[in-house]
């Protein structure tokens, strides 16, 4: 750190001033590197993603003691919210005890087009606006691996040591230096308990005749892929390889070209669920618990028999983020386990806080048995994480999955 | 000799107005070189981007890979073509809506100025909301028990285990409901300016109605009905959100969700730009062979 | 050059009767035209002259067809059109504003109604349209190419090419100016003359009306106020708004006093002046009594006999060829004449003079009429 200090900060200067203090410097590096100065540059600026260098290194001073703000980027319906007073009771709590102000955010619809958004700008060690982001595993594993996060302090969050323990250590993020767990979740399947009162219990029952048309299945490659694997007694997390991931793919053409498979979405599928149009279908956990609150009670669901995918949303902070320690407070935060509990009777997912079941018990005692919420050891032992995908593989197994859903 | 006759003053001056002229231009040229100019050289340069062995996610460096043309155009060149497809449908059923809507808007209640406006807002007033709102609707409307579907079900239209969303119809409806103001608005604009006294002409010169509209009305508004199919073709063709929320993902998948997902989640950028470059060109000669086919000068 | 009359005379029948009977025209706000009766014989070149808001466009949309009368009934040659609509009536019209097409070229314009008939010689009957109005030249033109006075010529073409029945042209002069219009005014009547059509001509101008038509028809408040060849309308007008539209009138108010041999006495401020019954509307009691202003002999010394008043000079105007005079007469008012320059100069301003006139130039009007019904102001 100390070393790069001294180098200016923009990136790609650094780049060209590092290139000529090596020894084995030719005229081309130097070329090719002041020539991307100009278009990569624009391109960076554009978003459009730049051309060479993995790890991003970038030396910023902490602002935290003279700015007591912190920037949170998170997905919609995912912090506790009073409707009447228009607030998020739990940030409101935090502002009171650290007096630092939050200004949440709720900017992320996808992993992949938060990305797209972001890409450029943490290629180029800018600052992003943004303290904290809130990534799926394997969005937040792409993005530690290329250096775009920053190491998290563990002394200034002593409560995550409440994380619970199979979340402790994680394949993406190895010691647990740059994320923290937020909220987990089950892909499993569901269906209208009127409609079809039949009841599904694997993936199989999905092509049921009967539901013709009226099936959703997920965009994100992961849960829906995920699903059909584990349905073909795929190993998700062990070492399968392209011909597994084919089998499952051509399941999923042979559904859409058929018309069984009415529409692949992404969190837009919940309208279809609530207009009658799909009837069944492969989603998430947590949305069907709040669907059912809202819509008296139409759904069920289920983890199939074969197994379903566990996912996690993931903490982290954006590298260049002069904000550090305010965000790891905040962090620190909501693992107290009465704060998760809070959040937990809000947003309905999983809650990946160790004690926060019992903290459930003085809020809403119903919810303590919500196998959605707190899930039971056999439960999670149904549950399989996707394995981690080198940067060759997911391209061309994401590729093949846009392909099969016409997009 | 007029030359001769000015003063240096007067030259002066002269050379002032024309360089008040660039002065006055340059904003817009400034405008347009860095919104437009550089997009499309950093798009063009973009989707010639090469992916080197063993580069991370979105690692792509410069390069002169024509390939990517070939590899994307050979892959999606179906949805290239449905996507012309689909917003020509659109636009003539944009066009057979509008016109009438306008011509009733703008030439039979021409005297009920009141009228006329309220009409003119209730047009409009969907643009207030946003569109993908909008779309959604769309989708409520034509839900499978909702009572269109529910109801072309009954009369046997729609075979029982029919659906109108997620099907081709419904995106194209969405096209045609989502840019039919951009259909009669200029055509809108036209009549307007219509005078009916040549109506009245022809009526005299023994034109039915229907001759009147046709040798009179429709030749007279073909500035509107060019602009208005232009302006309903071209965003047409590059839309992705209605095939994206009123498609299925079979038969109905649009050139714009392709770019979309490419860009964003493959993260393909040089196919996505490949695309978007292709698209482009495909839609300037396509307007290029309308504007020569049927602009003549002075519709233009 | 082979006319387009000969030409086409020989299959399409030149010209028909217009009748207009009971026609009555009511608008939202008011009555455009009321209980007009209307016969133009087949071949006649008609004037419907009056102010604006007379009623006279109003009449002649409702004989083509693009207004419907509230009442009554419209026949051409004898075939009642009322019901028809516009498209399927045998007349024509000249608009005011010309409303040629402005996509279509001059030659197309003039070929528009024979196309719509079917004619299989529209192309060539249009040239022959645009060689009679001298046109033939800028067949290729589009209309906004041409003068006004060159796109009043093609709206004539395009109109007369159809031999319409009836001819309908609403003030088509209106757009030109004064030397074109006189001009256009011998070339119309000149055409009608070769043709031979009904011509119904619209204007407010009634020097227009006067030189073109052969009969003429004042409108006056949505009527009729006297219909007739121009000279009788000028010699004997029959109302004071006719007298007064229609050129100018001195109108002075009396009362009839006795009759002998056909003439009527009447008592003008003191003076006795002598009407001939046949051209009083009203025999007995209050009346108005006129004479135009030529018909007015000046002359500083009194002649004897009736028919005469005097005054005091007010105003001179000398114009070159005459001389007007405004003379103020006591209790009667101003009164205009002008007299032929013969080299004399009968008065100045302030010289006391004497009118007189031949009793069979005096008019009489009924006693209640305004006396400046009519005047343009």
């Amino acid at each position: 750190m100390s070393h790069s200090q001294r180098l200016p900060q923009d990136p790609q200067i650094r780049a060209l001033v590092k290139a000529m203090g090596q020894r084995s410097f030719s005229r081309r590096s130097v070329l090719s590197t002041a020539g991307a100065l100009g278009l990569t540059g624009l391109l960076a600026a554009c978003g459009t993603g730049g051309s060479s260098g993995t790890k991003t290194e970038v030396a910023v001073t902490d602002i935290s003691d003279t700015d007591p703000t912190v920037n949170w980027a998170n997905w919609t319906l995912y912090l506790d919210y009073d409707d009447k007073k228009k607030t998020y009771p739990t940030l409101d709590a935090f502002t009171k005890e650290t007096g630092i102000k939050v200004n949440y955010a709720e900017d992320i619809d996808g992993n992949d087009s938060y990305y797209g958004k972001v890409q450029g700008q943490l290629k180029s060690g800018q600052d992003i606006g943004q303290d904290i982001i809130t990534l799926t595993d394997w969005m937040a594993g792409r993005l530690i691996r290329q250096g775009y996060t920053q190491e998290l302090n563990l002394d200034n969050i002593p409560n995550s040591a409440n994380l619970l323990p199979s979340l402790q250590n994680v394949d993406f993020d190895p010691g647990r230096k740059h994320s923290l767990t937020w909220q987990t979740g089950y892909a499993g399947i569901a269906w209208n308990k009127k409609a079809y009162p039949k009841g599904l219990k694997s993936v199989e029952d999905l092509w049921d005749p009967a539901l013709k048309g009226r099936v959703t299945v997920l965009d994100e490659m992961r849960d829906t892929m995920g699903l059909l694997m584990l349905q073909n007694g795929v190993d998700l997390t062990g070492s399968w390889g392209e011909s597994e991931f084919g089998a499952a793919i051509d399941t999923l053409r042979q559904n859409i070209e058929n018309g069984q498979i009415r529409q692949v979405k992404g969190n837009s599928y919940k309208q279809d669920f609530i207009s009658g149009d799909a009837i069944a279908g492969i989603v998430w956990s947590g949305d069907m618990v709040q669907m059912n609150f809202e819509n008296d009670d139409q759904w069920e669901f289920v983890i199939p028999e074969a197994g379903g995918t566990l996912w996690s949303d993931n903490l982290m902070v954006p590298v260049a983020s002069p904000r550090k320690t305010n965000a790891e407070k905040l962090m620190d935060f909501y693992y107290d386990p009465a704060v998760a509990a809070e959040v937990a009777a809000y947003v309905n997912f999983i809650c990946p806080v160790a004690g926060a079941k019992e903290e459930m018990e003085k809020i809403d005692p119903d919810l303590v048995s919500n196998p959605l919420i707190f899930p039971t050891d056999e439960d999670l032992a149904h549950a399989h994480v996707f394995r981690s995908l080198d940067a060759d593989e997911e391209s061309t197994l994401s590729s093949q999955f846009q392909d099969a859903i016409g997009a | 000799m007029s030359v001769e006759l000015r003063s240096k003053d007067e030259i002066r001056a002269e050379k002032r107005k024309n360089r008040t002229g660039i002065y006055l231009i340059s904003p817009g040229l400034l405008v347009l070189t860095l919104f437009f100019a550089l997009p499309v050289v950093v798009l063009l340069a973009m989707s010639l981007y090469v992916k080197p062995p063993g580069a991370e996610i979105g690692e792509f460096v410069p390069g002169f890979e024509l390939s990517n043309y070939a590899t994307v155009l050979s892959a999606y060149w179906p949805e290239l073509l449905r996507s012309f497809w689909f917003a020509l449908i659109a636009t003539v059923l944009a066009l057979l809506i509008g016109f009438p809507m306008a011509y009733l808007v703008a030439v039979r209640l021409r005297e009920r100025t009141l009228l006329q406006g309220i009409l003119l807002v209730l047009l409009i007033a969907p643009f207030f909301s946003s569109f993908i709102l909008r779309t959604q609707a769309w989708k409520q409307i034509l839900a499978d028990e909702g009572f269109i579907a529910q109801s072309l079900k009954f009369i046997a239209i729609l075979p029982p285990d029919g659906h109108l969303t997620a099907t081709p119809f419904a995106v194209v409806a969405g096209l045609t409901y989502n840019f039919l103001p951009f259909m009669v608005l200029p055509i809108y604009a036209n009549l307007g300016r219509l005078d009916t006294r040549l109506l009245e002409a022809s009526a005299d010169l023994y034109a039915s109605p229907i001759t009147s509209f046709t040798k009179v009305t429709l030749p007279m508004s073909a500035p509107g009905i060019f602009a208005g199919t232009l302006l309903t073709f071209i965003p047409a063709a590059g839309d992705y959100v209605n095939s994206a929320l009123l498609g299925n993902n079979r038969d109905t998948t649009m050139i714009g969700q392709v770019i979309d997902s490419r860009f964003f989640r493959v993260i393909d950028y040089p196919g996505a730009s490949a695309l978007s470059f292709i698209l482009m060109i495909s839609i300037l000669i396509l307007v290029t062979i309308y504007i020569r086919r049927f602009g003549t000068k002075e519709l233009m | 050059m082979t006319t387009l009359a000969e030409r086409t005379t020989s299959t399409v029948s030149a010209g028909a009767d217009l009748h207009l009977s009971g026609i009555s025209k009511r608008f939202a706000s008011f009555s455009a035209v009321e209980d007009l009766e209307l016969l133009v014989p087949s071949g006649t070149f008609f004037a419907l002259l009056g102010p604006s808001g007379c009623g006279k466009s109003t009449t002649l949309r409702m004989i083509a067809g693009l207004e419907a009368p509230s009442e009554g009934s419209i026949s051409i040659g004898g075939q009642d059109v009322t019901a028809l609509p516009s498209h399927r009536r045998p007349v024509n019209t000249v608009f005011q504003s010309y409303a040629l097409f402005p996509h279509m070229s001059v030659l197309e314009n003039v070929a528009f109604g024979l196309k719509r008939k079917k004619d299989k010689q529209a192309m060539d009957k249009a040239k022959a349209g645009l060689e009679l109005v001298e046109l033939s030249h800028l067949a290729n033109r589009k209309p906004a190419q041409l003068s006004g006075g060159q796109q009043q010529r093609v709206a004539l073409a395009r109109a007369l090419v159809n031999r319409p029945q009836v001819l309908l042209l609403d003030e088509p002069l209106g757009a030109l100016d004064m030397k074109l219009r006189r001009q256009m005014q011998l070339e119309l009547k000149k055409i009608q003359t070769e043709v031979g059509l009904t011509f119904i001509h619209v204007t407010h101008d009634q020097e227009e009306a006067m030189t073109m038509a052969d009969v003429v028809a004042v409108m006056n408040g949505g009527r009729i106020e006297q219909m007739g060849p121009p000279r009788e309308l000028y010699e004997l007008p029959r109302t004071a708004f006719v007298a007064n539209f229609l050129g100018k009138s001195n109108l002075m108010r009396g009362t009839v006093t006795g009759e002998s041999e056909g003439m009527l006495s009447v008592n003008v401020a003191s003076h006795t002046i002598l009407l001939p019954v046949s051209r009083a509307v009203q025999t007995s009691g209050e009346v108005v009594l006129g004479v135009r202003p030529e018909k007015i002999t000046i002359d500083r010394v009194a002649v004897a006999g009736d028919n005469q008043l005097s005054g005091t000079v007010i105003d001179v105007s000398f114009t070159g060829t005459t001389t007007e005079y405004l003379v103020e007469v006591e209790q009667v008012g101003p009164i205009g004449t002008f007299s032929q320059n013969r080299g004399q100069q009968p008065a100045q301003e302030g010289d006391t003079v004497f009118l007189a006139w031949d009793a069979e130039h005096s008019f009489g009007l009924a006693g209640d009429e305004s006396v400046n019904a009519g005047v343009e102001s």
